[in-house]
């Protein structure tokens, strides 16, 4: 399962989104890959994958020290999630986690996040900046070549 | 693997910033909060045609969508001035019920209740949701997760779609309810009515039932004697989805009642120069800055000024409750209400008498004979009100208003949002200025103490001054900086 998330009229946030549609035309017809356009975290993102064996989230980030349109992939330690509960309105996707698997719910054993630097989350608009929009086609294109791989493997 | 430090004080400018400025004995002086401004929002709605409003709105936020949805398909009845028909305001209520109870719900057990359950004092690694799971066991996380899971799938079947939804439309709903899923909802009804009860249950046991926790509740932490709103129905019921706002004073005599078409008149707003947002009062009673008292327009709009604002509630089981809780504050009834209660602490109970109030209010409607009506829609007749068109209802976090002007081809000219949490900043300033003198003495400080006092005094309102900005890490930095008298910086506390 691919996750993208973001807010869609909140301009740089909604690059997430913007990665589905990209992996949507490339994949469509493709079974055991499901893409899902997300708008909550924390508590709505984990439901969203529990009963996936593997999932890919995509995301905005905001460390400030990279240029925008850079992208990376993380793996859940890199978050430098500290499991308070400070997230706005429930919890953080570690803790989150660690919730659904104390129940024992089956939730991705495999779990990778790639985040995109972002310029611009305050003006409200359905558009990317420009160094943004440039990262979606090469986060969709990494993602797709992950994916071929271990299918193919 | 290449590892991305992730530091949230390069993302500040999306979120809050406390400042404390300390006098020169090394006491607080003041205290400011400032929240980022969101740029362009009816700049982004202007030309757009007003009836997308409710599908574009409820995009701001991604927990609250619902609310604001709501909201905005009520200022188009407005607007379009058509009346839905009576079946399709009852299911408009029962969608708007099933999103109170999950919302209330994970407020409880995810971020308020950790603070009460794990302890104010204990680690923040420990204070949440695993804390609690840990506390009061597997089978409590078990019963949230599935009350969140079947409240959903009501809200996606009634809704149209999971988060966002799209059936409101101006005149009704844009789908009628079956007789077979009619009995799902009955279901989920009685199962919430009982996890309301339950939740209420492991208040009283848990937090009530310590005199620790209960002292905090019943101690001058956070207390504010402040304007207390809410909506109420034609017998001063609490009513979520529809009524008259009504606002009454520290003392509980009502002050205004009116409908949400005349905010405009009633209700001011306070410019700082320090802060983007802006600081809604009372304009009869004016802004006389950060204080509370009868003489200061301040107002609160959360769980425990709805309850303040209402006479009683109009299901049994959370009448009951509602009664419990002000004898348990030692109010009397005073021409009809209870004295009202300003213990910011006991918004938390507030909140669960609320999340019964919705399950029971729920029941109700699902049982109601004209629920399964398929008539839930007036067709408007096109012509458009030239005072534009305002909606409100109850959020969880406080009144909600929608205010849009349109020309005469049905295009956005002016849109006007007030939402739940601003209603709150001058209250949330307050509660956060007490946590800071109550822990800084001469200028000595508690580190952690100070963090954890900030975030109960926030947390209490469940601000939603981020709302849609999520992005990575997910989680709402706390910054605070302390300047001397001079402004200088002599320290930051930050947590991310």
């Amino acid at each position: 399962m691919v996750i993208g998330l973001g807010n869609p009229v909140r301009a740089d946030d909604s690059v997430g989104l913007a990665v589905i549609r990209e992996l949507r035309e490339q994949l469509t017809g493709t079974e055991g890959v499901e893409l899902v356009e997300l708008w909550a975290g924390g508590l709505r993102l984990v439901e969203a994958m529990v009963g996936f064996d593997r999932a890919v989230v995509v995301d905005a980030m905001c460390t400030g020290q990279v240029a925008p349109g850079t992208f990376r992939r993380l793996a859940l330690g890199d978050l430098g999630a500290t499991r308070t509960t400070t997230c706005s309105h429930d919890t953080s996707l570690p803790t989150a986690l660690e919730m659904w698997k104390r129940m024992e719910a089956p939730v991705p054993e495999d779990l990778t996040i790639w985040g995109i630097e972002i310029q611009d989350t305050e003006t409200f608009s359905e558009g990317l900046s420009n160094p943004v929009a440039r990262a979606v086609p090469r986060v969709a294109a990494a993602i797709l070549a992950e994916l071929h791989g271990s299918r193919g493997a | 693997m290449k590892t991305v430090t992730i530091d949230p004080i390069t993302r500040l400018e999306g979120h809050g910033r406390i400042e404390i400025f300390l006098d020169d004995a090394g006491n607080v002086a003041n205290v400011y909060f400032q929240v980022p401004e969101l740029r362009g929002f009816e700049q982004f709605c202007k030309g757009r045609p007003v009836e997308d409003m409710p599908v574009i709105t409820n995009r701001i936020c991604g927990v609250c969508p619902e609310a604001h949805h709501m909201a905005a398909t009520k200022a188009l009845d407005d607007l379009f001035q058509v009346e839905p028909p009576p079946a399709a305001k009852k299911v408009r209520e029962l969608f708007y019920m099933s999103f109170y109870v999950t919302d209330h719900a994970t407020h409880f057990y995810v971020l308020g209740g950790p603070d009460f359950i794990v302890g104010p004092d204990a680690p923040p690694a420990e204070r949440n949701i695993l804390g609690v799971i840990g506390k009061v066991g597997l089978e409590t996380g078990k019963q949230v997760i599935a009350c969140r899971a079947r409240n959903h799938e009501i809200i996606r079947q009634l809704g149209g779609r999971a988060i966002h939804p799209t059936a409101g439309v101006p005149g009704g709903w844009s789908r009628s309810i079956t007789p077979e899923l009619r009995g799902e909802i009955e279901t989920v009804a009685r199962q919430n009515v009982d996890f309301a009860r339950f939740s209420l249950k492991a208040f009283a046991d848990l937090v009530l039932a310590n005199p620790a926790y209960r002292d905090l509740i019943l101690s001058d932490v956070y207390l504010h004697r402040t304007y207390s709103m809410g909506t109420v129905d034609a017998a001063n019921q609490l009513n979520f989805y529809d009524g008259l706002i009504r606002v009454v004073d520290p003392e509980g005599e009502e002050t205004l009642k009116y409908p949400c078409r005349e905010y405009t008149q009633h209700i001011a707003e306070r410019v700082e120069p320090w802060t983007y947002l802006k600081f809604p009062y009372l304009k009869k009673v004016g802004w006389k800055g950060f204080v509370d008292g009868k003489e200061s327009g301040v107002y609160m709009a959360t769980p425990l000024s709805r309850l303040n604002a209402s006479d009683r509630l109009a299901t049994p089981l959370a009448n009951e409750e509602f009664e419990k809780f002000y004898a348990t504050f030692g109010s009397q009834r005073v021409k009809g209400r209870y004295q009202p209660v300003h213990h910011r602490l006991a918004t938390h109970w507030a909140r669960l008498i609320e999340m019964l109030y919705a399950a029971e209010r729920m029941l109700e409607l699902a049982q109601d004979p004209e629920i399964t009506s398929p008539e839930v829609r007036r067709i408007p007749s096109g012509a458009i009100n030239p005072a534009g068109g305002i909606g409100s209802v109850e959020a969880p976090r406080g009144t909600l208003t929608h205010h849009y002007e349109a020309d005469s081809r049905g295009l956005v000219t002016r849109a006007n949002l007030i939402v739940g949490t601003t209603n709150n900043y001058a209250p949330i300033v307050m509660s956060l200025k007490r946590a800071a003198e109550k822990m800084i003495h001469g200028g000595q400080v508690i580190e952690e103490g100070l963090l954890n006092r900030i975030e109960m005094g926030f947390r209490l309102y469940d601000p939603c001054f981020s709302c849609a900005t999520h992005a990575l890490p997910g989680q709402m930095p706390l910054t605070v900086n302390l300047r001397d008298a001079r402004g200088e910086l002599v320290r930051t506390l930050r947590r991310g």
